[in-house]
């Protein structure tokens, strides 16, 4: 009766008589995430209240009893397609492209040896692919540039030795990646496709916050919203490295023991989260002040990758897990500074991506 | 903060899809305009084009522009639109807006496709006389080196009362003279002169190395051609034709057997096959009988030791040092664990000890030759560190980890192989590392082989008499000395001794054998995937494809692929040959037992070759009920094999039993 008498009066006369107004349910955040040791691909979907459940596991590859290692992922500005990184293949990796929502496969291009990280640009059409080459003679490697609507390599100009990590500029016209065995930050010109820059990383002359040497072993780079700052991840050096763009010169180093590996910002770029590999955790830092606010330890151990949902009020983080350890989807409270669920799919999560916000489910 | 929980899905999605600066900037560019509409080049052409980009309203916005091309090896085509033309065929320059991808503009490019400068006629006979008649073939290349299969080929001869030539390169001489055979095409010739000599046959005598025979096996024949003296003949062209007359008993029989231009004929039904060879319009006749092979056996379970929580991968089976019998399976796609089991009673085999590595796939388990080493590999490593590891499995009960090794093998070696204290190891499927294991604790590498061709890859190695048998996708079997020392090779040295690539190319494993018939055989097993984007789920059970191809290398250094064994429902995957006969995991297609003896020509498996099968059914299986046989291992009788679904099985061919009338 109550609840009938409620349904029947109007906004106003709620409001007058000072209750509260009924909460709308959040909606829910879908995200694919690759399991690199199962050849699979999870769709999972988190809703603030009821926490993560996985809406669909997508069997990705080719050959069933052959490890193909779905690495990178990302979905399309349009939301109409995710782009899926295969490292392995006879010897090259593939990128493949697969419609939303039916995760149906729809393209296939041949990149290079073990691609890793995919990127595509802020206007769609193009994506950048690091070439990673992890286990190949130490040789410098490439970026496939892809055109996805005939997913063709348009080009593919040599970078360095191991290169990883994969970002836009967010006006497109740059796109930045780094060398994990040559320490370098790359700057590709993305009008004419070609190195436009390179920063050294080595740490030699930074202030001695690592206690393992001078080798930064960069693995991911990400810009801030404006573009004017980037953020690289010393893997070995235990650093995130701030890089004033403009001047092309590393402008802060922030400590970041543990081993950070993948990182994200905020949309309103306040604030910096890494994930913490060697330690199994997440890290939090307040971008204008440099503290470290958190570190979330993650569910299970060698913690992945990270992603922002757009209202910065979530993030969502890939756990690899160890062995026959299923991989795992972290979900933190960026409030809280808390892990509130989590998740088990596939072995080996890594790649990340949101795809976008939905209505909740029907109950 | 409120606010924010309470928006919209459909709002928060404009936040994420919707920046406004890109948005403005994409919508700028409504147009982009080509300097030229098409192409027409010449191979060696360039040319440039340039763009021009519009906005909605129709005015020239600055907004750079990137061109590339459809087919990059074929018309290269710069970023900034420089376009040079390297073969003929039909392309297209695609332009397209930096800053909007979904503004482009699609150029059709014809290059003309350059000049034929070659024809290469193949075929023919040493000598022809009267009456002959030989076939021809002839490619077409043009001036970069494309084969040219549209551009048509006619035929023709100088002297057509000496012999004339069909449309498809037959040649039929008439009379004694000279006579050239021409073959143009695209305004080539090539030629090739013959002397029709007066035909001197007045008999040919037609043998065959056996009257009768089972399917499968091969009947030799051979032509003696005779003048009116009585001497032979020589140099004569002999066309091999086949009149098959299967049993009555067989329905819709096609063509049932085979006889090839040197006279090998092999049959896949019984009946009585008439060979005719044909020797310069002289013909003889012989006809052969062939009997049922009869090689069917009955193969029966023995035991089985399930594993069916995780998917099983290789084994190996062998007499430890205690005398028992023990096996070790892998593991894939799971926990990095190796099984030990003892299987001296194959019936019931016991889980004595297991080993857990950092990995989630150890796709390979092999054995020392004296039964105290295992080396096990690991791929899907937490810190992403493979490599392998060695065990010293001389109390199979106990087995303990003696040492890893990952040192430049990073990448995951997928499979290994143990000869005479190295380890073979697939390196990241790119080549293979030899490391010296003599002293066990402390690995070494001494050495490595990798092929030199483009984009090439290594899946399999195997090692038996100092050679190695790498199996290398579409590089196909390569033959390494790594100790045998006809060429000169040793583990720190490996030298190539042969290779062959079949034309499918997806070379997975190999397996040599060394044919009581004298013949030096390799089974070269192909693996093939599922159909791509079938979008089946994990729990379906999985098909593949692929078949075995058997290259005859008794002359390494012109191998000759002679046979095949398929199911057509099925697909290849490791193989085993001992005694003359071939055990071979099927996947879906279960464990085959083939008849290998004698001379092999065809398929073997139309050839009533197939002694047995048997499928791996396990209803509690990881997919229930859906075989899916990895690897064979013959031993002491019995033959076991690991199936990625249920795990190890044993089963024995009987003896076969005579019918009972």
């Amino acid at each position: 009766m109550a609840r009938t008498l409620l349904a029947a009066l109007p906004l106003g006369a709620l409001l007058w008589v000072g209750l509260p107004l009924p909460s709308p349910p959040s909606p829910s955040y879908l995200i694919y995430v690759a399991a690199e040791s199962d050849d699979q691909v999870a769709l999972v979907r988190f809703t603030p209240e009821a926490g993560f459940t996985v809406e669909k596991t997508i069997p990705v590859g080719w050959w069933d009893q052959e490890i193909e290692a779905p690495h990178g992922v990302t979905v399309d500005p349009s939301g109409a397609a995710w782009y899926l990184t295969l490292g392995h293949g006879f010897p090259f990796g593939s990128l493949v492209k697969y419609r939303t929502g039916v995760d149906t496969a729809v393209g296939v291009a041949t990149l290079g040896l073990f691609p890793a990280t995919v990127a595509i640009a802020p206007a769609g059409g193009m994506a950048i692919v690091v070439n990673a080459d992890f286990h190949g003679d130490k040789v410098a490697s490439d970026l496939s540039i892809i055109d996805l609507e005939t997913m063709l390599e348009i080009a593919r100009p040599e970078t360095c030795t191991m290169p990883h990590g994969s970002r836009f500029s967010p006006d497109g016209s740059r796109h930045y990646s780094v060398c994990m065995v040559d320490d370098q930050l790359v700057e590709l010109d993305v009008d004419r496709l070609e190195v436009a820059r390179r920063l050294p990383l080595t740490l030699a002359d930074a202030p001695a916050i690592s206690a393992e040497g001078a080798h930064c072993m960069p693995t991911w780079v990400i810009p801030n919203a404006a573009g004017s700052a980037l953020y690289v991840a010393c893997n070995m050096g235990n650093q995130i490295l701030e890089v004033d763009v403009a001047a092309w010169r590393i402008a802060r180093r922030l400590a970041a023991a543990g081993r950070p590996y993948n990182l994200a910002l905020t949309h309103d770029g306040a604030r910096l989260l890494a994930t913490l590999k060697g330690q199994g955790a997440v890290g939090v830092w307040d971008v204008a002040t440099g503290q470290r606010l958190a570190v979330i330890e993650s569910t299970r151990r060698v913690t992945h990758g990270v992603i922002v949902t757009p209202d910065d009020r979530y993030a969502f983080v890939s756990v690899e897990g160890i062995g026959g350890e299923p991989g795992t989807v972290d979900a933190i409270d960026l409030e809280l500074l808390e892990k509130v669920a989590s998740v088990d799919i596939g072995k080996q999560a890594g790649g990340i991506a949101f795809w976008k916000v939905a209505d909740p489910p029907v109950e | 903060m409120l606010a924010v929980r309470t928006l919209s899905a459909a709002a928060l999605a404009a936040l994420l899809w919707a920046p406004a600066l890109l948005a403005q900037h994409a919508a700028t560019a409504a147009r982009v305009e080509v300097s030229q509409s098409s192409l027409a080049l010449e191979v060696g052409d360039s040319t440039r084009l340039s763009a021009k980009v519009f906005n909605a309203a129709g005015n020239e916005i600055d907004a750079p522009v990137v061109f590339f091309s459809s087919s990059r090896r074929r018309l290269a085509v710069s970023r900034d639109g420089k376009v040079e033309a390297l073969r003929g065929g039909e392309y297209q320059v695609i332009a397209v807006v930096r800053s909007a991808f979904d503004v482009r503009e699609r150029i059709p490019v014809t290059v003309a496709y350059p000049p034929v400068t070659r024809v290469d006629v193949h075929g023919g006979a040493e000598r022809l006389f009267e009456g002959a008649a030989v076939k021809h073939t002839a490619r077409v290349f043009d001036a970069v080196g494309d084969r040219r299969r549209e551009v048509p080929v006619v035929w023709s001869t100088d002297n057509t009362s000496v012999a004339t030539v069909d449309r498809y390169g037959v040649l039929l001489a008439h009379k004694g003279g000279n006579v050239t055979l021409i073959a143009r095409a695209g305004g080539i010739t090539s030629s090739h002169r013959y002397r029709v000599e007066r035909n001197p046959i007045s008999s040919v005598r037609l043998t065959a190395s056996a009257d009768s025979a089972r399917t499968g096996d091969v009947i030799h024949f051979s032509v003696e051609a005779l003048d009116g003296s009585g001497r032979a003949v020589t140099g004569a062209p002999v066309t091999y034709t086949l009149v098959p007359s299967p049993d009555d008993s067989i329905v819709a029989a096609s063509p049932a057997g085979e006889v090839d231009d040197t006279g090998r004929f092999v049959a896949e039904l019984p009946g009585d096959y008439t060979v005719l060879a044909d020797v310069a319009g002289n013909l003889a006749r012989r006809t052969v009988r062939i009997t049922p092979r009869q090689a069917s056996q009955q193969v029966k379970l023995v035991g089985r030791a399930p594993v069916r929580d995780v998917r099983t991968s290789d084994l190996w089976i062998w007499e430890g040092v205690d005398g028992r019998d023990y096996a070790v399976t892998g593991t894939h796609s799971a926990k990095g664990a190796a099984y030990f089991w003892d299987v001296t009673d194959a019936a019931a085999p016991e889980l004595v000890d297991s080993v857990v590595v950092d990995a989630r796939t150890v796709n390979d388990v092999k054995i020392s030759e004296d039964g105290r080493i295992a080396v096990i590999s690991r791929e899907g490593a937490s810190n992403r560190r493979n490599g392998f590891v060695i065990l010293d499995v001389t109390n199979p009960r106990d087995v303990e980890t003696i040492s890893a090794f990952d040192d430049g093998l990073t990448g995951g070696v997928h499979n290994v192989f143990i000869y005479r204290g190295h380890v073979y190891a697939v390196n990241n499927g790119r080549r293979f590392d030899v490391i010296n294991i003599e002293d066990p604790k402390t690995p070494y590498r001494v050495g490595q082989f990798e092929l030199d061709t483009p984009g090439h890859a290594i899946h399999d190695i195997w090692v038996v008499d100092g050679i190695a048998y790498t199996s290398n996708w579409g590089d196909g079997v390569v033959l390494i000395d790594v100790g045998n020392g006809v060429a000169g090779g040793s583990p720190s040295n490996p030298v190539e001794i042969a290779r062959y690539a079949d034309f499918g190319g997806a070379t997975h494993a190999a397996f040599p054998y060394r044919s009581p018939t004298g013949k030096f055989y390799v089974f070269m097993g192909d693996e093939r995937g599922r159909p791509g984007f079938d979008g089946l789920g994990q729990d379906t059970p999985s098909r593949m494809a692929g078949y075995i191809h058997v290259v005859d290398f008794t002359d390494h250094k012109s191998p000759e692929e002679v046979a095949r064994y398929e199911i057509p429902e099925a697909g290849s995957h490791n193989l085993w040959i001992e005694d003359d006969r071939l055990y071979a995991a099927f996947y879906n297609g279960g464990l085959r037992v083939v008849d290998v003896s004698g001379e092999l020509k065809g398929n073997l498996g139309a050839q009533g070759r197939e002694i047995g099968h048997y499928m791996s059914y396990d209803p509690e299986g990881n997919v229930a009920n859906a075989p899916l046989v990895w690897g064979p291992q013959p031993y002491k009788g019995n033959v076991y094999f690991s199936d990625m679904n249920s795990g190890l099985w044993t089963v024995k061919v009987e003896p076969r039993q005579q019918p009972t009338p």
